[in-house]
């Protein structure tokens, strides 16, 4: 579904040249819970980027599906990112000005979501992270997980493909970090919902289903492993 | 192929520009703008204040700039000259007692024939000498009729001392400075001396009914009024007038009551204000140029303001918008988000600077005292006290250039900010 094709990315900064990517091919397929390990610097926020959509590699193809990203304009992209693509990042996820409801409505309402069902759809998935008493919240007013979990409700509430995760534990507590990483995992096993999610927190990496470790910019290892729980 | 480049970017603007005036439409696009706005309170704050007063100073500029330009044509005017004049022929290349109307060619109901008409007074004018037991001043010899002289102009108000030309005979009027340099009181004998139009000299004697005191400084220093009948006796004339004087209900009537009247009188000379005094009209345009140079510095400043203001509400949230883009918003639509957030405080800051502009015009309409700069005003016929006057004509250009301002300097930094590709966004801390 998801497919990288000899990936290279190099920036340019002021003619200093770094390989972030360096010959780079995975494939992830639906319904999968795929971890993308490594030390920092070793390239995995340049290779969800490129998933996503949010950058274009030096050399080498992405496709999503049978769409190849590079033949796509910037508003086909944005397009792409609108309907088969969820986002979530690090932190500070959220429209600050909007409640935990508006931020998952706003997808929603870009879609073209009439109002009524976009709602109702917002309350129900913000009830399944487990948050249905803060919806009217506005994300400062909100804990670190909570706000994650925002950001996952934002991610899944209208059925992409592929949810695309940058640490999204990085700024948790050990506690907190489990709990998403559970709920992330529920969603996949439930919902089908397929995850990519990059960490390197061993933890974390111990939750995946599918382990592909990058260590400067090339793939190490890529291990499928048992799923933990039933 | 630069050219090409050139245009396939600008054609890409353009349609970036148009589909985000269509996003602007959507109130989702309001609502979200609306939020922002609200959440920065200093930077709102910034903004408001700036475009209020820029806007409101801009308009009591305007507005004194415009009294004054409107005080002087209504007091030139009024003092003497009217909207339009007719003379006989030769009279703007050599006016003298020499050149005259018969006065059987007016008709009596001109006010119900002529366009616009409010009123018109019939003069004679000549040079002479007036004499007081003290000194002897070269004057300008007016006659008029008293009752339609008081309907054109203001000199029967603005007499100072004594009263207005009556039924007397042998009464003059005469400036108060005119009074000071033949050092009289109301109530002297003059004696009054000219050439009458077969070249003889001829002199009689009047008391002095009253003195005036005008905007004209030249009016006050060098005018004699007397009644029309003996003024015609001095200087040897028949039923004739050396002039008509005629005011239009609007100044913007002088044209076409200019036309009209040449229309019926073909001889005669037919001139509107502008036409007898271009050098007034030179001023007005002086100080309507001046006018905009002010206006156009306030408003640079004020663009700078807004622009650099919005620009960093836009850089400060650059992650954010980079977050909105890698979600799905289209560029149009963030685009148009900022857009809206510029509009939304500039529509704020229009409308207080509105009032202000309102405002201070109203708490200044007991006038602006400029009489301390006075005698050199008076000279050039501006008034000494300035009563602002808001050019109702104008008033949207202000408002205009301030939303045009609010665009473009928030298109820059929008644009910039959707052009920013997400990944870097999104890195931006
Ligand atoms: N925009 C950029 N400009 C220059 N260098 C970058 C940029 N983004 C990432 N890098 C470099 O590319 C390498 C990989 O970075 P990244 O993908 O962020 O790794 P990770 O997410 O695994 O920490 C690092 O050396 C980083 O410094
Ligand atoms: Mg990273």
């Amino acid at each position: 579904m998801l497919e990288a094709t000899d990936v290279t990315k190099v920036y340019d900064t002021r003619g200093v040249e770094t390989r972030a990517l360096d010959g780079v091919s995975l494939r992830v397929d639906a319904g999968e819970f795929t971890a993308l390990a490594g030390p920092s610097g070793s390239g995995k926020t340049t290779l969800l980027n490129l998933f996503g959509a949010l950058d274009a590699p030096t050399a080498g193809q992405l496709r999503l599906d049978d769409q190849q990203l590079d033949q796509l304009s910037s508003a086909q992209l944005a397009r792409l990112r609108l309907q088969q693509l969820g986002f979530i990042f690090q932190a500070y996820n959220l429209i600050p000005v909007l409640s935990a409801r508006e931020n998952v409505e706003f997808v929603m309402e870009l879609q073209g979501v009439p109002a009524a069902e976009r709602r109702e759809r917002a309350l129900a998935v913000l009830h399944e992270v487990g948050l249905g008493e803060i919806a009217d919240k506005r994300p400062l007013e909100m804990s670190g997980g909570q706000q994650q979990r925002v950001a996952v409700a934002r991610a899944i509430v209208s059925n992409p493909r592929v949810v695309l995760a940058d640490e999204p534990t990085a700024n948790l507590d050990s506690k907190t970090a489990a709990a998403l990483l559970d709920l992330m995992e529920e969603m996949n096993r439930e919902h089908g919902v397929t995850f990519l999610f990059s960490t390197h927190d061993p933890m974390v990496i111990e939750k995946a289903r599918r382990v592909v470790r990058l260590r400067d910019g090339r793939v190490v290892s890529d291990e499928q492993r048992e799923a933990e729980s039933a | 192929m630069r050219v090409l480049d050139f245009l396939h970017s600008t054609v890409v603007l353009l349609r970036l520009a148009l589909l985000s005036t269509v996003a602007l439409l959507k109130p989702s696009t309001w609502r979200l703008a609306l939020r922002n706005v609200g959440r920065n309170g200093r930077r709102t704050a910034v903004v408001l204040t700036g475009v209020s007063v820029g806007l409101g100073g801009m308009m009591l500029a305007m507005a004194v700039n415009y009294g004054m330009i409107f005080q002087m044509v209504e007091s030139a005017i009024r003092t003497e000259l009217g909207h339009v004049q007719v003379h006989g022929p030769g009279w703007e290349e050599q006016p003298g007692i020499e050149v005259r109307l018969p006065s059987d060619r007016i008709p009596s109901d001109l006010e119900q024939r002529a366009p616009g008409l409010r009123a018109w007074a019939p003069r004679v004018r000549g040079e002479g000498l007036v004499y007081s037991p003290r000194a002897s001043v070269g004057v300008r010899v007016v006659g008029i009729d008293p009752a339609r002289e008081a309907s054109v102009t203001v000199l029967a108000d603005s007499m100072t001392q004594g009263v207005f030309l009556d039924g007397e005979r042998r009464k003059v009027l005469v400036g108060e400075r005119l009074a000071d340099r033949l050092k009289v009181d109301v109530g002297a004998k003059v004696v009054l001396s000219a050439q009458d139009v077969s070249g003889e000299m001829t002199g009689e004697a009047f008391r002095i009914a009253g003195f005036f005191r005008t905007a004209s400084r030249e009016l006050d220093e060098s005018a004699v009024f007397l009644r029309l009948d003996e003024a015609r006796r001095l200087f040897g004339l028949g039923d004739e007038v050396s002039e008509v004087v005629l005011v239009a209900h609007a100044e913007s009537g002088s044209g076409p009551l200019r036309d009209w009247l040449a229309a019926q009188a073909p001889q005669a000379e037919v001139r509107t204000w502008k036409e007898i005094r271009p050098f007034l009209v030179q001023i007005i345009d002086m100080f309507e140029q001046t006018g905009w140079v002010v206006y156009a510095a306030i408003f640079v400043a004020m663009a700078f303001g807004i622009a650099n203001v919005l620009l960093m509400s836009v850089m400060e949230r650059t992650r954010e918008i980079g977050i909105l883009s890698a979600i799905g918003m289209p560029a149009d639509r963030l685009v148009a988000m900022v857009l809206a957030e510029a509009l939304v405080v500039t529509l704020g800051g229009v409308a207080l600077g509105a009032a202000l502009g309102f405002g201070g015009t109203a708490l200044l309409s007991d006038g602006i005292d400029l009489s301390t700069w006075g005698e050199g005003l008076e000279s050039f016929g501006i008034p000494t006290r300035i009563v602002p006057v808001l050019p109702a004509h104008q008033l949207g250009i202000p408002i205009v250039i301030a939303i045009v301002t609010a665009v473009v300097a928030s298109l820059w930094p929008a644009i910039r900010a959707v052009r920013t590709r997400p990944a870097e966004a999104v890195r931006h801390v």
